[in-house]
């Protein structure tokens, strides 16, 4: 492998971890709500929750398109504001990234909360504790494991993504080519060889990820 | 149960292999995709005079070369690129003595309507322009025209960080549509056919790089005899009138290298 | 219904599980020191308390502890648990699986400064006799040490109010035998005011200053332990308390607080304040542990009930025997297996029976 293809490996790595920091929090809130709160619009919120898992991925990267080129409502704030662009940038990269794990996450999380017994988590509250503390204190720590299971599989989605990624981000060597993206490229270009490169070392990161994921969720029980 | 699996699998075996009805004369063109409008134009008064019909795949040239040899099912190659008939002549994949450039066009720099206008393409180096969409440089040839123009005024090392790869010329044209970039390079044909750019500056015929677009059939043709009855009607006068309509350059007709 | 001087906590409501038993209380007063709240299991005394924690919420009515409204269906107020100031013992413990104990303990002090809190919990377990067990964890730990942590977690808050919901009853027999006492002490050393759930006779009458009975998912009487036992209200509470013989009677003569009854042939004197002269039948109820047996012929003595009777069958009851007798009605005696042992009691063995009138109760109809 090639220093060119190492340098890929790495970004579409990095990128994969910038986009657990997006999915990380509002996936945890999410997983929070849709285990322990009942509401009248719960099946609507699930279901959009769930769409990015079932609608083709170029959709949700229109969707994005539209929401943060510099002319949807997102993009124009941030470029006036900021002079901040998100399309054809890693930015939009990160987005895609989250936009396309963020299900399968909260999926994770939520079944490992609601396997937390409640009565844990009523007690903390005679003690005096929070709704914050008692997410932090009782629930995360006890449904750490599906959590972790939850973030590999995400992370591993996002190393995996193209169809959302390439149409908000495109494809910019050494700016916003994925993995998958070169891998797609290296096909079109005709380099064969370059593309079985890094389908491998696309293959071998997702099977250890998707590997350890399982054993974590088995090891719950 | 087993009926069940029985009717599954039988419909999916039925699904597969069908075949989609094939009319009379169907002839497939791989066209480059700077070519989509006036082509289209063209192939709808054929139709009705010939009675044959006309599939378009329109892409980027490399795009459509790399399709071809997989194995796509074509007739008639029209490429933006000479490069790119080449690489297949090399394959053996075009038949001989059929290949001619049929056409000529001019590279602009375009931005969108409402973006304030770029001069020169020096002015491509101002901070204000972050972003600049260029087609794929392997695959679709308006980049790597764009590219050596660039070159040859020494401003591609300043505008190289700049350059968004767009899969087709098409989508350069897009790109630039939505605001999501400054400027593009794109043919003058294509400037022309949408109303959200405006032309910014026409590389003049004598900086730019010969654009030259080769036309030929596929060794390999379903419908070779449909097929050459339309290159020939590409050549003629009812079908180089619409090029000229759109804009491209009709070059004297001459058998190709 | 006896009522509580200086209730510190008042409620009224009523909680309704979907396709469930009905929880309603009504008028329950608790004061200070220990209530026991009494009652078979399934009667929903849990879910009383867990009503007064603040974890189920009932659909109707208000509680009420000191000045503090805790609870108001009718302005749709309701306290979180966390500000009630309450300590909540659940029957498993519900101790923090992913903590040592001295995290446990220390769990509720959040709000102390950190040395001030080590101070608090360091004093706690040793007063619990838990020294050394700071770094353990749960399920390290035996049942009796477990009660005992879930004990030290919920008061080293010094809450306001303590809940405990069946101390005991997870332990074995000798283990509860032997906490049974400490925890008496320990409540009485704490003087938080306590309610105590449990189904356990000995456990009310050791541990309890007063006691609520509860029947059906209502609250029913309440008084101090031994009145209730000794004098339930109706024939809900005498079951429920336990009172081993009850039996329908016809009364014969209602003097000053001397009331006669007949069972069957059997004629019974008991001394009863204001019954009603009125009634022409009532319930007799005697404990077990009321009847006295003699061995030979019915002596002279202060009892005023002496009849013979027949000894039908005799039962191990924990450490006791359980004797039945058949008097022309059926009655219950509790020895201790020496007192049976010299009398040689067996079946159709032929006793003498005294009851003293004080202890014959009378619910009448």
């Amino acid at each position: 492998m090639s220093g060119a293809e190492w340098q890929l490996v790495g970004f579409s790595l990095r990128m994969a971890l910038a986009s657990l920091l997006l999915i990380l929090p509002i996936g945890l809130a999410l997983a929070w709500w849709l285990a322990r709160k009942d509401w009248r619009g719960k099946a609507l919120v699930e279901t959009l929750v769930s769409l990015p898992l079932v609608l083709p991925p170029v959709v949700t990267g229109l969707v994005l398109l539209q929401l943060f080129g510099r002319r949807g409502p997102v993009g124009s704030w941030l470029h006036n504001t900021f002079n901040c662009d998100v399309v054809f940038t890693w930015r939009a990269v990160v987005i895609a990234l989250a936009a396309m794990s963020l299900p399968l996450f909260v999926r994770a999380a939520r079944t490992a909360f609601e396997e937390v017994d409640v009565k844990f988590e009523q007690l903390a509250r005679t003690l005096g504790a929070g709704e914050w503390r008692v997410c932090f204190t009782i629930t995360l720590p006890l449904a750490k494991r599906g959590v972790l299971a939850g973030t590999l599989l995400a992370f591993a989605r996002a190393l995996g993504e193209f169809g959302a990624t390439i149409m908000v981000a495109g494809n910019i060597p050494g700016r916003t080519t994925t993995l998958p993206v070169a891998i797609y490229q290296a096909v079109e270009n005709g380099e064969d060889t370059h593309a079985w490169t890094l389908a491998g070392v696309s293959a071998v990161i997702a099977f250890a990820a998707v590997f350890i994921s399982e054993k974590l969720q088995r090891w719950r029980k | 149960m087993k009926h069940f699996f029985t009717v599954v699998f039988g419909s999916a075996t039925l699904l597969f292999t069908a075949q989609n009805e094939i009319p009379a004369a169907q002839v497939t063109v791989f066209a480059a995709a700077s070519l989509t409008d006036s082509l289209k134009q063209i192939a709808a008064e054929y139709e009705k005079k010939s009675g044959d019909q006309i599939a378009f795949n329109f892409a980027a040239s490399g795009t459509l070369a790399r399709q071809i040899e997989a194995g796509a099912s074509a007739d008639i190659f029209f490429a933006a690129d000479e490069t790119k008939a080449d690489a297949l002549e090399k394959k053996g994949l075009l038949v001989s003595g059929t290949r001619k450039s049929l056409l000529g066009n001019a590279l602009v720099i375009v931005t969108a309507i409402d973006t304030p206008a770029i001069h020169s393409p020096a002015e491509l180096t101002n901070a204000a322009v972050q972003h600049i969409a260029l087609g794929e440089l392997k695959t679709v040839p308006c980049g790597t025209y764009a590219k050596a123009y660039l070159e040859k005024l020494q401003l591609w090392p300043v505008v190289e960080n700049k350059v968004v790869p767009c899969e087709s010329v098409r989508a350069v044209l897009a790109a630039v549509e939505s605001g999501n970039v400054d400027a593009g390079f794109v043919y003058k044909t294509d400037a022309a056919v949408s109303k959200k750019v405006k032309v910014a500056y026409e590389v003049p015929a004598v900086d730019a790089p010969k654009i030259s677009y080769p036309l030929a059939l596929l060794k390999d043709a379903p419908q070779p005899n449909a097929a050459k009855k339309f290159i020939v009607y590409l050549d003629s006068e009812p079908a180089t009138a619409v090029f000229k309509q759109f804009g491209f350059i009709v070059l004297a007709s001459a058998p190709a290298k | 219904m006896a009522q509580v001087k200086d209730a510190i906590l008042t409620a009224n409501f009523r909680k309704q599980f979907p396709g469930g038993p009905e929880i309603v209380a009504d008028d329950l007063r608790i004061g200070g020191g220990i209530t026991v709240l009494f009652g078979t299991s399934g009667s929903g005394k849990t879910t009383f308390l867990r009503c007064l924690a603040g974890l189920e919420r009932p659909e109707t009515g208000t509680i009420f502890f000191g000045q503090e409204n805790w609870f108001d269906a009718g302005k749709n107020y309701f306290r979180a648990p966390r500000k009630r100031g309450v300590g909540f013992v659940p029957q498993d413990y519900a101790l923090f699986p992913h903590l040592t104990v001295a995290g446990n303990v220390s769990y509720g002090l959040n709000e102390m400064p950190a040395a001030k809190r080590a101070v608090c919990v360091t004093e706690t377990l040793h007063w619990l006799g838990l020294e050394g067990l700071e770094n353990r964890l749960p399920r390290e730990l035996s049942g009796g040490q477990q009660q005992r942590v879930a004990l030290a977690r919920a008061v080293v808050r010094r809450p306001q109010l303590l809940l405990l919901d069946e101390p005991l009853a997870a332990l074995d027999t000798p283990t509860r035998q032997r906490l049974r006492g400490k925890i008496q002490q320990l409540l009485r050393q704490l003087g938080i005011p306590t309610i105590l759930v449990t189904h356990d006779r000995f456990e009310a009458l050791a541990l309890g200053d007063r006691m609520v009975v509860v029947a059906d998912g209502h609250n029913q009487q309440s008084g101090p332990v031994t009145e209730v036992f000794n004098r339930p209200d109706n024939l809900a509470v005498a079951h429920i308390a336990g009172t081993e013989t009850v039996l329908p009677a016809r009364v014969l003569k209602v003097a000053d607080d001397i009331v006669t009854v007949a069972v069957g042939d059997v004629k019974l004197v008991a001394m009863a304040t204001d019954f009603p002269p009125e009634a022409t039948e009532a319930h007799v109820c005697i404990r077990a542990e009321d009847v006295m047996l003699v061995a030979d012929a019915l002596p002279t003595a202060s009892a005023r009930n002496r009849f013979s009777a027949t000894v039908v069958a005799v039962e191990r009851d924990g450490p006791l025997l359980r004797v039945e007798l058949d008097c022309g009605f059926p009655l219950k005696a509790l020895l201790t297996p020496q007192a049976a042992a010299e009398m040689k009691l067996q079946p159709r063995a032929a006793v003498g029976v005294l009851i003293k009138a004080p202890h014959i109760h009378l619910i009448p109809r």
